[in-house]
């Protein structure tokens, strides 16, 4: 009868758990242990299910070399589902073989065990203390890193040796750039640019065991005023654009006066009244004008002293005698002047005895005997050539035959006596000469040099 | 009479501890690469077919016990676990060779491509841990030798 209501209650009991579904606790897995300065290591484990009663979880270790099996010295320190093993509880390049048990009321369950030695384990922390220091150089600013190791590592006795990498990146991007440090607690970055927010993060690792996680992320703007710290240079490099500017302005408003002062200009020869005006726009009378008129040249009057008593005058006209006379008292023929093609020659000639119907010949100024005045030379005797200054000049047709003299007036005069015979047909037709040209007293002639290279005769003005 | 200038005993230190500085580093990266095959369950149940060869020899197991021990103690410490590895690290194609390995069965390791890999994987890790002895043990004293150099240590 007991026994019956015993295995009833049983059954109720079983029953009663069943419906509620509790059960013995799942399985717990061991997941990673580390050290981070290989004197002390903490291992984790996840549990699991608890079966819906209160669970809890032992680990146990056997280690080599040390007989026995161990429970977890420390579940606290390192937090929830953890085991730490202080420096006492650890032995480095010996195995340690874990379980974790989780147990409840209706039963335990043991995990895997986990074998573990402590040099394999060794992930130390992220170093401490990052700064950043910009350094301004000349050329180019540069980043100046430095940091602390961890501080739960032995640094002093050698028993652990740290080696650093650093990884930097330009204003936030996912480009890091990695440099390897070494045992050094600083490092220099070159390549920065102002204008740039660098960032930088620091790890390290143990004895070729696993790295640390990134440090903290520490920022730096290098700015752009690096570059205007130097005002004095700056200063003095706006100043020397200005007044060059300057300078250079000046120079292109006064070029002209600068062009005369580097290169002046050669003078060349400067006839009064002819400018190149006056060449290009004035006819040829205008420009002999001012070649003679506006020159103030006076006219030069060539005297031959010797041809002074040479000259003689044969005529049959007796009129000529009265106006010769005046003339006679200066005893002064000007010259005609002979001028070079390119300025077309005129009627220059003003006075008419001297004046060939050919051209006038150039004068000579090597035969100046000597200078009167301003305008008068005084030359000497030459032998004058056909085409030159006649030394006398006879009416045409009359021979030279100075059997009919009639008269010798002064010393340069000589009338003929009118011829009978061979006249009177001239003086039959009245006082027309009209066939007698011979007779016709030929008013002097003076020539006229045109353009056109003839030579015409023209009535000479009248006689002063 | 050639004077050979003595070389101070921290540069040799020095020189000692970058030496066992790149041992370790390789054998951590052979027993990493070589580990990285096996799944983790696998390697954590794989079981150790014996002891290290160099298990005899008594080193300190913690900073606290290192630190204690003289110079010269660690120094023939040091040089007994190089000479351990020096000579039986023979790798050989036959089976034969490698049984001269220092296992206390003195066995032949087994033909089979699983028990050769067990053994070999399990040589990696005494040698990588024999590695990491010996430069902690240099790097210490190479430490207490530069007291002048903080940087050393």
């Amino acid at each position: 009868m007991r026994r019956d209501l015993r295995g009833a209650l049983l059954l109720l009991l079983t029953a009663a758990v069943q419906s509620s579904s509790m059960s013995a606790p799942g399985k717990p897995v061991l997941l990673s242990c580390r050290s981070p300065e290989k004197e002390t290591f903490t291992c984790w484990w996840e549990p699991g299910s608890d079966g819906g009663l209160p669970t809890t979880h032992h680990l146990y270790y056997e280690r080599e070399r040390l007989e026995g099996t161990y429970e977890c010295p420390d579940y606290l320190s390192a937090g929830r589902n953890s085991c730490f093993f202080d420096k006492n509880h650890t032995s480095i390049w010996v195995d340690y073989y874990l379980t974790v048990m989780a147990s409840n009321a209706l039963g335990n369950a043991t995990s895997d065990p986990f074998k573990m030695d402590v040099m394999e384990i060794v992930k130390p922390d992220a170093p401490e203390n990052v700064t950043l220091q910009v350094e301004e150089r000349e050329a180019s600013p540069c980043l100046n890193v430095r940091w602390m190791p961890p501080s739960n590592t032995d640094t002093k006795s050698g028993w652990v040796t740290i080696k650093y990498e650093l990884r930097v990146n330009k204003d936030n991007s996912n480009n890091w750039k990695e440099y390897t440090s070494g045992t050094q607690t600083h490092f220099s970055l070159y390549s920065v640019s102002p204008g740039g927010v660098y960032t930088v993060q620091v790890r390290c690792l143990l004895d070729h065991g696993s790295w640390s996680e990134w440090s903290n992320t520490t920022f730096v703007k290098i700015s752009n005023y690096l570059q205007n710290e130097r005002p004095l240079s700056m200063l003095i490099s706006i100043l020397s654009a200005i007044l060059f500017i300057m300078a250079g302005l000046i120079l292109i408003a006064k070029r002209k006066s600068v062009k005369q002062w580097v290169l002046p200009p050669v003078p060349g020869p400067k006839i009064r009244g002819i400018t190149s005006q006056l060449l290009q726009s004035g006819g040829s009378d205008d420009v002999g004008n001012a070649l003679i008129i506006k020159q103030s040249f006076p006219p030069i009057y060539f005297v031959w002293e010797d041809q002074m008593e040479d000259y003689l005058i044969v005529t049959e006209n007796e009129d000529w005698l009265s106006s010769i006379s005046q003339k006679r008292k200066k005893s002064l023929i000007p010259a005609c002047f002979h001028f070079d093609s390119e300025i077309h020659s005129k009627k220059l000639c003003g006075f008419s005895e001297t004046c060939g119907k050919r051209n006038v010949k150039h004068v000579d100024y090597s035969r100046v005997k000597e200078v009167k005045g301003d305008n008068v030379l005084f030359l000497e005797k030459e032998k004058v050539q056909s085409s030159g200054y006649m030394d006398f000049q006879r009416q045409e047709g009359i021979p030279e035959d100075y059997s009919r003299v009639k008269e010798v007036e002064s010393d340069n005069l000589v009338v003929l006596q009118k011829q009978n015979a061979a006249d009177m047909s001239c003086k039959d037709e009245g006082n027309h000469y009209t066939d007698c040209a011979l007779h016709k007293p030929r008013k002097p002639v003076c020539t006229e040099l045109s353009d056109s290279g003839y030579v015409d005769t023209i009535p000479a003005p009248p006689l002063m | 009479m050639a004077v050979c200038s003595s070389v101070p005993i921290s540069d040799l230190l020095d020189r000692a501890s970058q030496g066992s500085d790149k041992l370790h580093a390789l054998s951590t990266t052979i027993s990493q690469d070589l580990n990285s095959h096996f799944p983790p369950i696998g390697r954590v149940i794989m079981p150790r077919p014996s002891m290290c060869h160099t298990s005899s020899l008594q080193t300190p197991s913690d900073k606290q016990q290192a630190l204690q021990v003289s110079e010269s103690d660690l120094l023939s410490l040091a040089r007994s676990l190089l000479q351990a590895w020096s000579d039986p690290l023979l790798m050989g194609p036959a089976a034969q060779t490698i049984s001269l390995l220092p296992f206390s069965g003195g066995n032949d390791i087994g033909q089979d491509r699983i028990s050769q890999l067990i053994n070999f994987n399990f040589l990696l890790s005494c040698f990588r841990r024999d590695s990491h002895k010996i430069d902690s043990f240099l790097k210490v004293l190479r430490c207490r030798a530069t007291k002048t150099q903080p940087q050393m240590c």
